[in-house]
């Protein structure tokens, strides 16, 4: 081998795949003039200098002259600070003392356990509970960055008659009098919507209400709603039940069209058991296979060894096909419903490898292997899919089947508010109660019936914000965040925890069950008798008290229940299965349409939660907005670019939305994700991306073809940070197959070697006591971002807003770069590699480099390097000279232009930042100020504060009690923080395993953070 | 001729008047910047309540810990609430003027309004803790409060302050029972509880 030169990079070996960010940045890579290469070596965008804030010359001397003088008069006088004590300490608080309390939280029908960090009263970090099997102590995206809603400043501080405040006994005397009518005649005209709950009490209530008014109305619905899953196990088996599906023990997968690695029910849980069977700790292990066969180019689809492009509505089809295989080839006995996919065909364009290679590899795994089915697809496809489980084996072995939280929810949510819209344009209604949820903007045909409800006589809506619907009715009454609620929630697999407030309602709203306990005529109507009430009918007998007790303690209520083992009804899921027809072929000018769950959004119900807003979505890296996804080929067909204005078109439907080219996506269809272009959600979500329910029917609720979509010759704005802090096409996010890592275990590092080349000065530090390192496993990492909302809410890393991110100034301090990765090649690599790339995401931080070259540049020493190797920033030294972050080669410092927290999103602005803002900051950590620089400490002030509870215990640090937030959180375990020198330790032992390499070795800064290279395990049979 | 120009006349006299403006300056930056009034030793400021730390500590020898309870385990050192005057004062001197303040604490639920005495310089992160833990004791940076009819500022809490002692502890170590023993002597006359290594990288205090 020729000797390499050290701190030169020699570009991509031949045979390497290509990585690449975007569809410019694939161009720039293979057109090696210099005029492209000058277009994106600009590392800013175009604009990114341009200084046009609405601060007039008058405006800064007004507030350079208030500055100047505060200033003066600081430094003339001390000022005084005042201390204010309790009168009287709250039992269990200490001042300056953390606590944490255990609580749950539902996250999409699944219930994730949680330990909820507490500054004297103050929850502002949420993380897993341990103990809790939805959670095993991690968390996801969402549960992360819901503590910020609870400190959301546009919550609705008190109820509301048709605009004018009211009290809550206005509110509760006006109810009972709506419901004086309904008494006598059994509640006829009473009707409730509601959201589909996994809360005991509320499926109690709910049912007590029921009895109170045996006509009265119930309605589920969600926009995300989960329900076809739920009818498709109906139709398998004849009973609600969930499959919970174990995908550590499952070596192969088959996702159809599920993303149950972000939007899809149980995230945590599956990533978590995703993760475990991926691992690889030798070249002996053989990691578990993934098939996806997916429209959009979900997250699940990004992590997948075989990843399948096919519009939603053909997946059936495909499914059909590769059921008929199994039957057909390899004698997997369905039952009667091998009859209904007899001689099924693949859609057309389908590789029939897709087909006979997947059946084969399911066949030679029984009972090892599983397919899910994505909650998007209609209730046949899960029923099917229950049937290949079954099958296969795999039902009771990687698929196990649990009773669902409300066996009496129903199962078709589209359809309850298709009954609720009738009762309303029959003048049916004489009561509307909406418990959470907002009908109006997110069902289909909500605009519509909006008129209809502001008719209807008594109407309230329970809802954190006066939004959309609480415009129509006439009460408005504010819900309670439920970290300021008590409740409870059933798991997937059973589990029930309590739901354990952590701080005094901060605008006095009311809990769902609250409202519903005041329906049912309940005793009390508090939450805590609720919950208590259910729980004593649940655990009768002595010891009440003290099992409630300890089941707050430790955040489990009861333990899970034994899964059920179903029969399947083959008649019934032949019936539904037979004549289905896709329809006409698509085209260009007959799109079909999906609807997605969005990662951040959700149904829209975060649009005012700013971290997410700012979050660069997992895959389409756009922030602070939505847009239509098409694929290269499809856009370029219709002559669309990124960032075009496009009419979608169906009869008298139409929808004007921004696009997005999406490489990997599904030709001639295109995403739609939800919960975008609310109007009334706040000063935060107001006006972002763009509302898509429009064109969302209660028929086809989630997919439908027919349309067609014409360019508006207009351009849209889109923030999206794929391309900022760049690598240049060097080797970042190294992958390899399994094969190829058993022939050469050591390829990472080959790829990214340490030079060895004497330093020029004598090292200072010989780190003799703890050595902080970090690993991130890129096999295990999922790119799910609950690492950067954990990073965000941890260290008080703060918002700029949609048109800062356009100009590069995001502050975040841990991102995850998504890389599209495809292979080098000829002819028509092109057209190949941007229409179906894999693709590759990598967390990076600062790397805290023992050879730092931020620390060189710093004129003032704000930068430097601590005795334990930690890279500092010393904020109050920094003067904002931006060398260091111009010569970090990881591009992780991040600037201060403004003083964001202020300057922020929560604009118009009535005079300072919020004191309901600060409230959501760690107080261990500074919140900087306009013009310092800063980056990621590895959470210096948890290593600080565990160390110095060993140090006050007269103890050594264990290893694993420091953890970084982002390590924490991450439900793939894919982080790991310790110390280095410790011998044993999990990080110590990691940083040594052959796939480790160093990011950007080759340039000697010798990072602390060790990466572990990424293992696909393609099937050989699917080559060539 | 004229090596000179005329305009260098003035030059002495500018020199001059120079050099006293520069000779001020660096006094008046000497007098403020080296002495403790910059650091505020000494800062007495008057509170709400004309509170006896030489009765209550001196005089009676309360234990520190009994009002500033958690120290032990906290990074702030509690000022107590108003229940823990109340603790004594529902029975001891109930109708005293002096305590009026505290009453009314009492009564309402609302804060008695202290004023900081020892005051850090933002960005610094303290805790009280680990240095007890050590065998620092409250004289060594609170000085003898036990003399103090009103607290006041005894040292100068400035970051050389911090860093003498971290870079050699051992003259401020004292017996860990003795932690609240008022006896300036005590300090580095004991072997600390653990290997000490007090922090000196900026992260130490500054998160």
């Amino acid at each position: 081998m020729s000797r390499r030169s050290p701190y030169e990079f020699e570009g991509p070996a031949p045979e390497a795949p290509v990585w690449w960010t975007s569809l410019d940045d694939y161009a720039t890579q293979q057109d090696t003039s210099p005029s492209a290469r000058a277009d994106l070596a600009a590392e800013m965008p175009e604009g990114a200098w341009d200084f046009s804030d609405p601060v007039s010359r008058r405006g800064f001397m007004t507030l350079m002259g208030a500055a100047v003088s505060l200033a003066t008069l600081q430094g003339c006088r001390r000022p005084v600070d005042k201390i204010l004590p309790y009168a009287r300490t709250p039992e269990d608080v200490t001042v300056n003392v953390t606590s944490f309390y255990a609580t749950v939280i539902d996250r999409r029908g699944d219930a994730v356990g949680l330990l909820v960090e507490s500054h004297e009263g103050r929850p502002t970090k949420v993380e897993g509970n341990p103990d809790h099997t939805g959670s095993h102590g991690k968390t996801d995206l969402l549960a992360q960055a819901s503590v910020l809603d609870l400190y959301d400043p546009d919550r609705s501080r008190q109820p509301t008659l048709q605009g004018a405040t009211k009290t809550y006994a206005d509110f509760e005397g006006a109810l009972r009098e709506a419901l004086t009518g309904h008494t006598s005649n059994g509640g006829t005209g009473l009707h409730v919507l509601v959201q589909p709950s996994i809360s005991p009490t509320f499926v109690r209530l709910r049912e007590a209400v029921k009895a109170r008014f045996p006509n009265a109305r119930f309605h589920t619905w969600e926009a995300a709603s989960a329900s076809n899953a739920r009818a498709g196990a109906r139709l398998a088996f004849g009973q609600a039940v969930v499959p919970v599906v174990d995908f550590a023990r499952a070596r192969v997968t088959v996702s159809i069209d599920s993303d149950f690695l972000q939007t899809d029910p149980g995230v945590v849980r599956n990533t978590r058991s995703w993760a475990e069977g991926r691992r690889v700790r030798s070249p002996a292990d053989e990691p578990s296979r993934l098939y996806v066969v997916e429209s959009n180019y979900s997250n699940t689809g990004g992590n997948a060894d075989h990843r399948l492009r096919l519009p939603s509505r053909e997946i059936e089809a495909y499914l059909k096909a590769l059921a008929a295989r199994l039957v057909s080839e390899h004698h997997i006995d369905l039952g009667d419903v091998a009859a209904a996919v007899r001689g099924a065909q693949a859609p057309s364009g389908v590789d029939a490898k897709w087909v006979n290679v997947v059946a084969a590899d399911l066949a030679a795994h029984r009972g090892a292997s599983a397919l899910v089915a994505g909650t998007r697809q209609p209730a046949p496809v899960h029923a099917l899919v229950h049937a290949l489980n079954q099958g296969l084996g795999n039902a009771g072995q990687t698929v196990k089947y649990a009773p669902v939280a409300d066996a009496n929810e129903a199962d078709d949510h589209a359809a309850e508010v298709k009954s609720l819209s009738d009762a309303l344009n029959a003048n049916q209604v004489q009561t509307l109660l909406v418990l959470g949820g907002n009908p109006v903007y997110d069902a289909p045909g909500g605009r519509a019936l909006s008129d209809k409800i502001a008719a209807v006589a008594f109407s309230a809506h329970l809802s954190m914000h006066a939004d959309e619907t609480s415009e129509k009715c006439k009460w408005h009454v504010p819900r309670a965040h439920w970290l300021e609620t008590w409740g409870d929630a059933q798991s997937l697999d059973g589990v029930v925890a309590i739901q354990q407030p952590l701080i005094q309602p901060l605008f006095s709203g009311r809990s769902d069950i609250e409202v519903l306990g005041l329906l049912s005529d309940a005793p009390s109507y508090r939450g805590y008798e609720l919950v208590r009430e259910t729980f004593r009918t649940q655990n009768a007998g002595n010891g009440f008290e003290r099992a409630w007790r300890r089941a707050l303690n430790v955040g489990i209520a009861t333990s899970a229940v034994s899964p059920v083992g179903p029969g399947l009804r083959g008649a019934e899921i032949i019936r539904s299965l037979s004549g289905r027809n896709a329809g006409a072929p698509l085209s260009k000018t007959n799109l079909e349409v999906v609807f997605a769950v969005d990662a951040k959004m959700y149904d829209g119900r975060h649009a005012n939660n700013s971290w997410l807003q700012e979050l660069p979505d997992p895959v389409t890296k756009i922030t602070w907005d939505n847009a239509a996804m098409f694929s290269p080929k499809t856009a370029e067909e219709l002559g669309i670019r990124g960032g075009d204005m496009v009419r979608l078109t169906k009869g008298n439907r139409s929808l004007e939305i921004a696009a997005w080219v999406l490489p990997g996506h599904a030709d001639n269809s295109v995403t739609l994700p939800l919960g975008w272009g609310r109007t009334r959600a706040g000063r935060v979500g107001n006006g972002h991306g763009f509302d898509v329910n429009p064109l969302r029917t209660v028929e086809a609720p989630w997919f439908e073809d027919g349309f067609s979509a014409t360019s508006m010759g207009t351009r849209y704005p889109i923030s999206q940070t794929q391309d900022h802090h760049r690598m240049e096409g060097r080797p970042i996010a190294i992958e390899t197959t399994v094969a190829q890592y058993r022939e050469q275990p050591n390829f990472a590092e080959r790829m990214s070697p340490t030079p060895r080349t004497l330093p020029l000065w004598r090292a200072p530090n010989a780190y003799e006591g703890h050595k902080w390192g970090m690993t991130i496993d890129l096999n295990s990492c999922t790119g799910c971002n609950a690492c950067v909302v954990a990073c965000q809410s941890e260290n008080n890393i703060p918002v700029v807003g949609k048109e800062q991110v356009g100009r590069g100034r995001e502050m975040h301090w841990l991102r995850v770069d998504r890389y599209f990765v495809s292979p080098r090649g000829q002819g028509d690599a092109d057209e190949r590699a941007t229409s179906d790339p894999a693709m590759a995401v990598q967390p990076l931080g600062c790397v805290h480099c023992e050879n730092a070259p931020c620390e060189n540049v710093c004129p003032v020493a704000a930068t430097v390097h601590s005795t334990e190797g930690l890279n500092e920033m010393a904020y109050n030294r920094c003067i904002g000279t931006r060398y260091c972050a111009n010569n970090c080669p990881y591009k992780v410092r991040r600037f201060n232009y403004l003083n964001w927290h202020n300057d922020g999103v929560y604009q118009p602005l009535d005079g300072d930042m919020p004191e309901i803002v600060r409230m959501a900051m760690n107080p261990n950590v500074t919140v900087r100020f306009r013009g310092v620089m800063e980056k990621c400490t590895y959470c210096v002030q948890r290593i600080q504060g565990r160390k110095i509870e060993a140090k006050r215990e007269n103890r050594e640090l264990r290893d694993g009690e420091i953890t970084t937030a982002c390590a924490q959180a991450c439900p793939a375990d894919a982080i790991t923080f310790g110390d280095l020198n410790l011998r044993g330790s999990r990080v110590s032992e990691l940083a040594r395993t052959d796939r480790r390499y160093k990011l950007l070795g080759e340039i000697g800064t010798q990072p602390r953070t060790t990466y572990l290279a990424r293992i696909r395990n393609p099937n050989p049979e699917m080559q060539g | 001729m004229q090596i000179f120009p005329r305009s260098l006349n003035r030059l002495p006299a500018i020199v001059a008047i120079g050099v006293a403006l520069a000779g001020g300056l660096v006094t008046s930056l000497v007098w403020y910047y080296f002495t403790p009034k910059h650091t505020h030793v000494g800062y007495e400021p008057r509170q709400p309540v004309p509170y006896s730390h030489w009765l209550h500590a001196g005089q009676m020898g309360m234990d520190c810990r009994y009002c500033h309870a958690n120290i032990e385990r906290a990074a702030h050192a509690q000022i107590p609430p108003t229940q823990t005057c109340m603790n004594c004062h529902s029975l001891v001197r109930t109708d005293s003027a002096r305590l009026a303040v505290v009453r009314e604490s009492w009564e309402t639920g609302r804060a008695i309004e202290w004023v900081k005495v020892h005051r850090l310089p933002d960005h610094a992160y303290f805790d009280h803790s680990v240095h007890l833990s050590a065998g620092v004791g409250c004289v060594t940076c609170h000085g003898r409060v036990d003399r103090m009819e009103v607290v006041r500022q005894d040292q100068s809490l400035s970051m050389g302050w911090c860093l003498d002692c971290h870079r050699n502890p051992a003259p401020n170590i004292r017996p860990v029972d003795q932690i609240n023993n008022m006896d300036q002597n005590l300090s580095g006359t004991a072997q600390p509880p653990r290997q000490l290594a007090p922090p000196q990288p900026c992260s130490g205090s500054h998160r």
